[in-house]
């Protein structure tokens, strides 16, 4: 008999040793450095080129706090979020369900593949105008847009990652007696998830993206909107300040993204720094 | 003699592509039968096509010609559609590859089959943490396939396959990989688990010191296409110690005759 003896329970990410934490805080400070010499670089750049360019760092700031505590910015922001919400949803689902419904009929798949290649590889800008046309200036118009970038960069990769299956593991299956819908939610369906996450991690600021591009066209409310009014009037700073609105709005995205995905691919192994989950 | 599994003719060669020569014969002729309870080992060149003729007894693969018989009754064997992988978990098959799903962890990987077959009781969960137990994983249940050293994931994979009770168990080189510490533990634990049950295995293997070690009888197969090239009945008295087995008497003649037709 052998004795193997487990690992105490300080392994994996739940547990921070001390190297680890120490790694971090150095991680955090260097990012922190990085910001520093960006608003540095963004300082100097606005004396040197005056306030017509571009927003000093602190007006910006000051013009945050503003608009943070009149709520005009919230009231924007929260339109703007809503539509990525929606879009995100609403094209992200479908596309990650079909690869699965279509799994067993390879041929509909080779059917609709030109169609999904060129729905992929439309430009979706020059798609807004249509899209407001036919939907008005409304929430309606920016959703849709969302709906067709967010749908064809999910459903590429979710139908990569089932692809990407080693064809073994199935046939492990089988052997123990697996039906085919066991298959499907045992083998298939995990083994896809981090596919399909990668997906949502390249659609999600796309949406946040495509809402702003869209309420830039034609909107009355959201960030978008923000940005465009504010440089019709040459404000500025004004611009600077919706746009750091946009950054943190993608940054809290991000991080949500990041951390549903952290709970769900627990069983992965960490593969690098960036890996390491904080 | 009839056995609970006949193997009878078996030839096999890949499909042809278009424009191409037709492949080679892999496996020309094959016949040999496994009585119940017993341990039969294949010793065979590399490439020998070994592993082609598991994947056609597991029903995971077609033969061109020949056929399986399995408990008196003929398995399908002509085309993909009608295969039935496993016979309906009546053969199980230890690849290679330990085949480990890496998003459960030990425990949950070695309960797979019970939970595919809807066998999930409190009876089979013990059976589990006993055989769990019995290979040394105890402790390390909650560790995923990742945390987990070589040795260790061999084991998970030959009790997912011993965890549900297949009468005949195909082993394809299962412990090739490792080194040669951890494979003597792995042959004990394999022989001492396969004592308390007598199943019928087909073990698959290129060490002829190994297909000695572990046998009731060894089959040699010659180079492609496969054929046997010679059966040797192994009377090296069990309970065997793997250490020790190589310095009997009777090993070294075996292993001179194996090595002789072993081309």
């Amino acid at each position: 008999m052998t004795t193997l003896t487990p690992p105490a329970q300080a392994d994996g990410a739940a547990a921070m040793t001390r190297g680890g934490l120490l790694a971090l805080l150095a991680r955090k400070r260097d990012q922190l450095v990085v910001l520093v010499v960006l608003i540095a670089i963004w300082q100097g750049l606005s004396m040197l080129l005056g306030n017509y360019w571009t927003g000093t760092p602190w007006g910006t700031f000051e013009r945050l706090a503003e608009g943070i505590a009149e709520g005009e910015l919230l009231r924007h922001a929260s339109y703007t979020v809503a539509e990525a919400i929606i879009g995100f949803l609403v094209g992200g689902i479908p596309a990650a369900v079909l690869p699965f419904l279509l799994r067993r009929l390879p041929m509909v798949t080779a059917i609709i593949d030109p169609v999904m290649v060129g729905g992929y590889g439309a430009p979706k800008l020059a798609l807004a105008p249509l899209f407001i046309l036919w939907f008005g200036i409304g929430i309606e118009s920016k959703i849709a847009l969302i709906v067709f970038t967010v749908f064809f960069v999910v459903y590429f990769s979710t139908l990569g990652g089932i692809r990407a299956l080693d064809p073994k593991l199935v046939q492990m299956a089988q052997m123990a007696g697996a039906s085919e819908s066991t298959i499907a939610r045992h083998i298939i369906f995990p083994g896809a998830v981090p596919h399909i996450f990668a997906g949502l991690r390249i659609a999600m600021p796309y949406s946040i993206g495509g809402a702003v591009v869209a309420e830039l066209i034609s909107a009355n409310r959201g960030l978008g909107y923000m940005i465009q009014l504010r440089s019709m009037n040459f404000d500025t700073t004004g611009v600077f300040v919706a746009l750091a609105a946009v950054c943190f709005v993608v940054f809290i995205a991000n991080w949500t993204v990041n951390s549903l995905e952290h709970r769900l691919l627990r069983w992965r192994p960490p593969t690098d720094v960036t890996a390491q989950k904080e | 003699m009839t056995g609970l599994l006949e193997v009878r003719n078996l030839s096999k060669r890949f499909a042809t592509r278009a424009g191409r020569e037709p492949s080679p014969w892999i496996i020309r002729d094959l016949s040999f039968s496994v009585a119940d309870g017993e341990f039969l080992t294949i010793v065979g060149p590399s490439g020998g096509g070994k592993t082609t003729l598991l994947n056609m007894i597991a029903q995971i693969d077609t033969a061109s010609g020949g056929e399986i018989i399995f408990q008196s009754k003929q398995a399908p064997l002509n085309d993909k559609k009608s295969l039935k992988p496993g016979l309906n978990c009546q053969i199980g098959y230890v690849t290679q590859e330990d085949n480990l799903l890496p998003w459960r962890t030990c425990l949950e990987n070695v309960l797979f089959p019970l939970m595919a077959q809807g066998r999930l009781t409190e009876e089979t969960r013990e059976r589990a943490q006993s055989l769990i137990r019995a290979v040394g994983l105890a402790g390390w249940e909650t560790h995923y396939p990742h945390e987990l050293s070589g040795g260790m994931r061999k084991r998970t994979s030959l009790i997912r396959t011993l965890v549900y009770d297949p009468p005949v168990i195909l082993m394809d080189e299962p412990f090739g990989a490792l080194d040669a510490q951890t494979r003597a533990q792995l042959q004990e634990d394999l022989l001492r688990l396969w004592n308390l049950g007598r199943k019928t295995i087909v073990f698959v293997t290129h060490d002829i010191t190994e297909a000695i070690a572990l046998a009731d009888r060894t089959l040699v197969l010659t180079r492609q296409p496969s054929k046997v090239a010679g059966e040797h009945v192994i009377t090296i008295p069990r309970p065997r110690d793997m250490r020790d087995v190589v310095t009997q008497p009777e090993f070294i003649d075996i292993y001179r005759r194996i090595r002789a037709q072993v081309q």
